[in-house]
This record gives C-alpha cells, structure tokens and sequence, in this order.
C-alpha cells in the first residue's frame, strides 16, 4: 500500500531524476574545478533523496542502506579526495576543454534525446513508479561518458566517471528497485576503491609530468 | 562440498596476505611456488569433477559449469606459470637492486590478488557479482601496470583504467538491464541475477531489453577484451606493465573479458536467436583482425608487437563464438591455446627484456643463439601464434574458417584474407628477432631466475605442444558441454 497516490510519487521521483541530470548541466557549464566537485557532490545528494523517495513508496527497506552509503561516499568521502586532490595539484585555474561550454551542453541535449530513444521501446516493461526514470539514468551515463572525453584534466576525467557511477545507481534503482544488497554493497565497495586507485594515480602523475594535463601524457605513440 | 573450487579461489588470496605480511624474501618464493602448485592441481580437479558431475558448487556463492570449468583450467594452469615467472621476474629485478624488498612483497600481494579475482569471476553463478570480481579484477591490474611508476607505465596505467572504468560502467548498466528484464519472470530476487535460471526462463525475457543489455555488455567487457576500436588501452598497458602482468592481461584477462560476453550471449541467443548477437561479434571481430594485423608490420617494441597478436587471437576467438556451430567448439580450443602460447611468448620477451633492458626488435637479433631457452620459446610460441602446425591455433583457425565457409561464405573469405596477412607479418618479425646473430651482449640472468622462468616456459611449452593437433580425450566432454551449453548440435571433431 503506498502512502499516497501512485501519480504523485511517480511525479516526486521523476522530479528527483531530473534534478540530478541537472547537475550535470552545471557539471558541464562550471569552469572552476572545485565547482565540478562541488556539484558532483550535490548531485550524490540528489540521487539519495530520489532513492530513499522509492525506499519508502515501495517499502523496500534495502534501498535506504544504499542512500545512505551513496550520502557518505559519493557526498562526502569521495568529494573531499578530490578536494585534496584538487588542492595538491594546483589546478583551481579555468578548465580547458576539448569542446566548448555551449557546444558541450548541445550535444548534452542530444545525448538526452539518444537516451530517451535509445530505451523508449523497454520503458513500458517498467513499474510505474520509475518508469521515466531509466531513460535519464541513461542519459546520465552518456553524459558521464562525453565529459571524460570533453575535459583534459585527469581530475575532471574522474568526475566523468563518478558521474557515470551516479547514472548506473539511479538506472539499478529506477529499473529495479535496487539491486540485492549484496551487490550493491560490492558496487560501492568497487567504486570506493576505484576512486582511491585513481587518486593514487593522478598524485604519480603530477610527480611524474607535473601536469595532470591528459594532453601532455605524449610518451605513449603509435 | 567440492573443496577444489573453494582452493582455487581461496588459494590465491590466502598467498596474498602471506606476501604482504611476509618478512623474508625466502618466504614468499616458498608461498608463491605453493601456490602455483595449489592452482594446478586444484584447476585439474575442477575439470574433472566437472566433468563427471556436470555443475559443482562449493561454499553457497562458487558455482562451476562446463564454460567455467574450462576457464579454471586456463587460469589455473598459466595463473600457475606466471606465479613462478613472477617468482623468478621479480627476483632478477631485485638481485639488480631494481626494487626495494617493500615492492616485492607489495607486488605479490597484488599479482595473487588479481589472479583470486579472476578465478572468482569465473566461478561465481550471479551476472551482478561476476562484474562485482570482475571490476576487482580491473583495479588490481591498474595498480600492477603503473608498478614501475615510470612515466610510461603511469601513462599506461591511466590509460587503462579511465577506459576500462568506462567499458565497466557500460557493462554494469548491461546487468542492469538484464535483471530489469529478468526481475518481471523470476520476481525480485537474486534469482533473477542466476546464470542457470536466466538460461531456464531466457525464452520469457524481453526481446528488446536483452537485445540493449547484449550491445551494453559487448561494448563495456569488449573494451576489457580489447577488441577494436576499444582496444587502444591494451599495447600500452601489454609493454609497459612487468611483464609476469603482461602475460596475465594477455593470456587470463583477456579470456575472462571474453567468458563475460559469452554468457552475455549465451542468454541472448536464446531469447532472440543466434544470429543477433552472432552479426555484432563477427563485425567487431573482423575489424580487430584487420586492425592487428596492419599494426604487426610497424611495430618497433617486440611486447607491443605481442600485444598486437593478442587482439589480433581474441578477435579469431571471438570469430569463432559468433559462427556458432563447429566455430563455439573451435573458439574455446582457440582461447586455451592462445593463452598458453601468449603467455610463453611474454616469458620469453620478459628475458629478452631482463637482458638488454630495452624492447627495441631490431637490436635484438639472433635470440635463438644468444638466449637458448627464450629465443626458444619466442619462436615456438610465435609459430604458434602464427597458426602454423603442429599446434592447437592452427587446427581452430582451419575450423573456424570452415565454419564460416558453411554458415558466412563472405566472412570466410574476409578471415582467411586477414589470417593470411598477419600470418606473414607475425612471423617475419618473429624471425627477425630469433636468427641472425646477436649485435648486443647485455648483462646475463642469474640462476635462480632462469631456474623460475624455465620451468614456467617449459609447463606451457609441453601442455601447447600436447594438445597441439589433437584434443585430449579427456578434455572432450568439457568442450562438448560448452559446445551445448551455445545451443550447437555438431559432432566433436
């Protein structure tokens, strides 16, 4: 039995989503790196209020566990990393980017569009109350992916990938319900360690090139 | 109870923690040359039991098929000799005071770390946290590329994980909507996570989101596979990590990337038909043959050129499974080999390495005089590698292409094309680095190392030159049972 009307909660979820593909507008828009992390960190936010939204129209309890953990690791332990990261590095300076901010948001838009064609023809499989919610988790992913390969700096590269992270949640969560706790607790655990991995590596590479300017990683040619 | 699965994946972790707690170098030699010896035996045992009993389980979570038991066998044996290699690798490097006795240990607690994920993933029965071991898998190799922390290696390291992470990413959003689909049939449950009952109700799945998670799966373990146009993380990562790691990417990472897109289609296959999944891996098989192969010519780095050869062997592999038929059966013969060959031709470029401390092919000519074993074992491995007789590579190579003959004439003619192409490119450089007489003297290697490194090669050399023409009956009914499990009626050759 849920709380209240289907409608509203499919309509309260869905306003969830959109605020986290939101962010990644701005993630796309903000030229300070400490912004990007800042709204990385907003986004994480976003993203466990939509699910502890689902945990409680649906009654499945597993899912707050997840916000809770995405609250701690993706709002809090992995933004103050990067911080630090960010910090260390010196990289406050504007981003450079491969493809300017408008241009960027554009194809954003048409990442959107692809996202919502792509799934089109599987939403109607899903349960009504997350059913819009897929074809955003998607367009999360792409948009994740494009600002790994839009923005230069290793840093920003990371946050694509978190961001990727961030759409890959919200699909699990609006395709099924979550996971089984199990796997979601691996998939934190995996992402944790993979955003310290990287970390380690960005700190080796600023030793190394004292730049961790992706364009001047030049050893490696065919 | 089946305690040989729970040892082969226990085994390694246990070693790991060994090493790191370890305080002696004598120690970790002792866990490291036990270990293998664990792996061996207990992959063998694997096969066995799986084969008498069809699926065995251990431990409530491990689950073995016909399909894992034969990646068991191919991780075990070369997870096997790469653990000695390494043994004998890495103590050369710190006999040459290359390496601190701290990164000793530290990088044996990461190599036996990265062979339990792997062996975990084979073995584990849910699609969710087969990725789970799977992205273990990724991120302990990460660290073992970048080990040297040389600009190259860090480069390479980067590289490698920034696309792994996103082929990753891709594959999981793939699971995902697998369970989406497999959560309305099986409810919502971690059954609806299980190979075997995703296989029992695949009929039922959606056509349309099964068809999505197959292009996801493809395009996310595919990177991990290195298959073109993903595959530009994997000669850098192949030259420039340690090269024990390099014949472990090559010849066990590579295998495991590829079993995940198999079980992907096996699943697919049965819900919308072979020929979906069957055209997506024939396009981006070709492409990687095609890919390889021109790169062959213009190599410089004798590991970089191996490299090249390893997307070059997963693309016929994969060839193979996309044919389905006589192709499934050729593809998995196709997959051991490689891994034995490649990893033997890694040795030997290792020793090569180990002595003129360059990876130039030019500069080292006349291998086969100068280095007895490795040059022996590079030009073995690479006439193997080549898809000359008498080894396995060649007889898959002459099935796939006569599968492809009676299913995709075009297909056949396109892969003979290539095949052909690289044959000649491969083997010209192979020659060009064993005869002739060596230019450069190089400081030679320390008994113990050969010791190592030799028994390593020589395991491989006999198993490649054992199976080489003929499957060991023994090993049939395993090949049989993968053969059914891609819905393939064909006789056993």
């Amino acid at each position: 039995m849920l709380p209240i009307s289907p409608q509203i909660g499919s309509q309260m979820v869905d306003l969830g989503s959109a605020l986290l593909l939101l962010t990644c507008f701005a993630i796309i828009a903000q030229r300070r790196l400490s912004a990007c992390v800042d709204m990385f960190a907003l986004q994480s936010v976003f993203l466990a209020a939509t699910a502890v939204m689902v945990a409680f129209l649906t009654g499945i309890h597993h899912i707050y566990i997840a916000a809770a953990l995405t609250v701690i690791i993706k709002a809090v332990v992995i933004p103050r990393i990067l911080k630090q990261v960010v910090e260390r590095l010196n990289v406050k300076r504007e981003l450079e980017m491969n493809v300017n901010i408008p241009a960027g948001l554009l194809i954003c838009g048409g990442l959107v569009m692809l996202a919502f064609f792509i799934t089109q023809p599987i939403i109607p499989l899903g349960f009504l109350l997350t059913r819009d919610s897929l074809a955003i988790a998607l367009a999360i992913i792409l948009i994740g992916f494009f600002t790994m390969i839009a923005r230069k700096k290793a840093v920003t590269q990371v946050i694509g990938f978190l961001v990727m992270e961030n759409g890959l949640f919200l699909g699990a969560t609006a395709a099924a319900y979550g996971m089984p706790l199990i796997v979601e607790l691996g998939v934190f655990f995996d992402v944790l360690v993979g955003a310290l991995i990287i970390g380690i590596y960005t700190h080796r590479l600023q030793d190394a090139f004292d730049s961790v300017d992706t364009t001047k990683f030049t050893t490696l040619k065919e | 109870m089946e305690w040989p699965l729970l040892v082969l994946v226990i085994a390694p972790i246990v070693a790991a923690l060994g090493s790191l707690l370890a305080r002696r170098r004598r120690v970790v030699e002792v866990l490291q040359c036990g270990l293998a010896g664990a792996l061996l035996a207990s992959a063998a045992l694997v096969a066995e039991r799986v084969m008498a009993a069809g699926v065995v389980s251990a431990g409530g979570f491990l689950q073995a098929d016909a399909l894992s038991a034969w990646l068991d066998l191919l991780l075990g044996v070369v997870g096997s000799t790469g653990t000695l290699y390494a043994v004998g690798y890495m103590g050369e490097k710190m006999d040459r005071a290359h390496l601190s006795l701290r990164r000793y240990y530290q990088f044996f607690c990461l190599f036996d770390l990265y062979l339990a994920a792997m062996l975990l993933a084979v073995n584990l029965e849910n699609i969710a946290t087969m990725w789970i071991a799977i992205e273990g898998s990724t991120l302990s190799g990460a660290l073992l590329i970048g080990f040297d922390r040389s600009k190259a290696a860090l480069e390479a390291g980067w590289k490698y994980i920034i696309l792994s992470s996103v082929g990753i990413a891709l594959a999981l959003f793939g699971t995902i909507l697998v369970y989406y689909s497999s959560e309305h049939v099986l409810g919502v449950s971690s059954e609806a996570l299980r190979w075997s009952e995703l296989y029992r109700v695949a009929k039922e799945l959606d056509p349309a989101a099964i068809k999505l998670a197959f292009i996801f799966a493809l395009i996310g373990y595919g990177t991990k596979a290195g298959i073109a146009p993903m595959h530009t993380w994997l000669p850098d990562a192949h030259a420039e990590a340690p090269t024990p790691v390099s014949a472990m990417l090559s010849a066990n990472m590579l295998s495991l990337a590829v079993y995940a897109i198999l079980r992907f289609k096996a699943v697919t296959d049965i819900t919308v038909g072979p020929e979906f999944s069957g055209n997506l891996i024939i396009g981006l098989a070709l492409l990687s043959l095609a890919i390889s192969s021109a790169f062959f010519l213009v190599q410089r780095d004798y590991k970089r050129l191996f490299a090249y050869s390893s997307i070059e062997h997963i693309g016929i592999v994969l060839l193979g499974f996309g044919i389905g038929g006589l192709g499934v059966f050729a593809g998995a013969w196709h997959l051991m080999n490689h891994a034995l060959a490649k990893s033997t031709a890694f040795y030997g470029a290792g020793l090569v390495f180990l002595r003129h401390n360059h990876k130039l092919l030019e500069r080292v000519p006349g291998l086969l005089t100068q280095m007895p074993f490795a040059g022996t074992a590079i030009l073995v491995a690479g006439i193997a590698l080549a898809g000359l007789p008498p080894f396995g590579l060649f007889s898959s190579e002459v099935l796939i292409a006569v599968g492809a003959y009676t299913a995709k004439p075009d297909v056949a003619y396109a892969f003979l094309a290539l095949l052909a192409f690289a044959f000649a490119t491969l083997l010209y450089q192979i020659l060009r680095m064993t005869l002739g007489t060596a230019e450069e003297a190089g400081v030679s290697l320390g008994r113990p190392c050969r010791i190592f490194t030799g028994v390593a090669m020589g395991i491989n050399l006999v198993i490649l030159g054992a199976i080489g023409l003929q499957v060991p009956p023994g090993l049939a009914p395993l090949l049989a049972a993968i053969v059914k499990i891609f819905g393939a009626e064909t006789e056993m050759p």
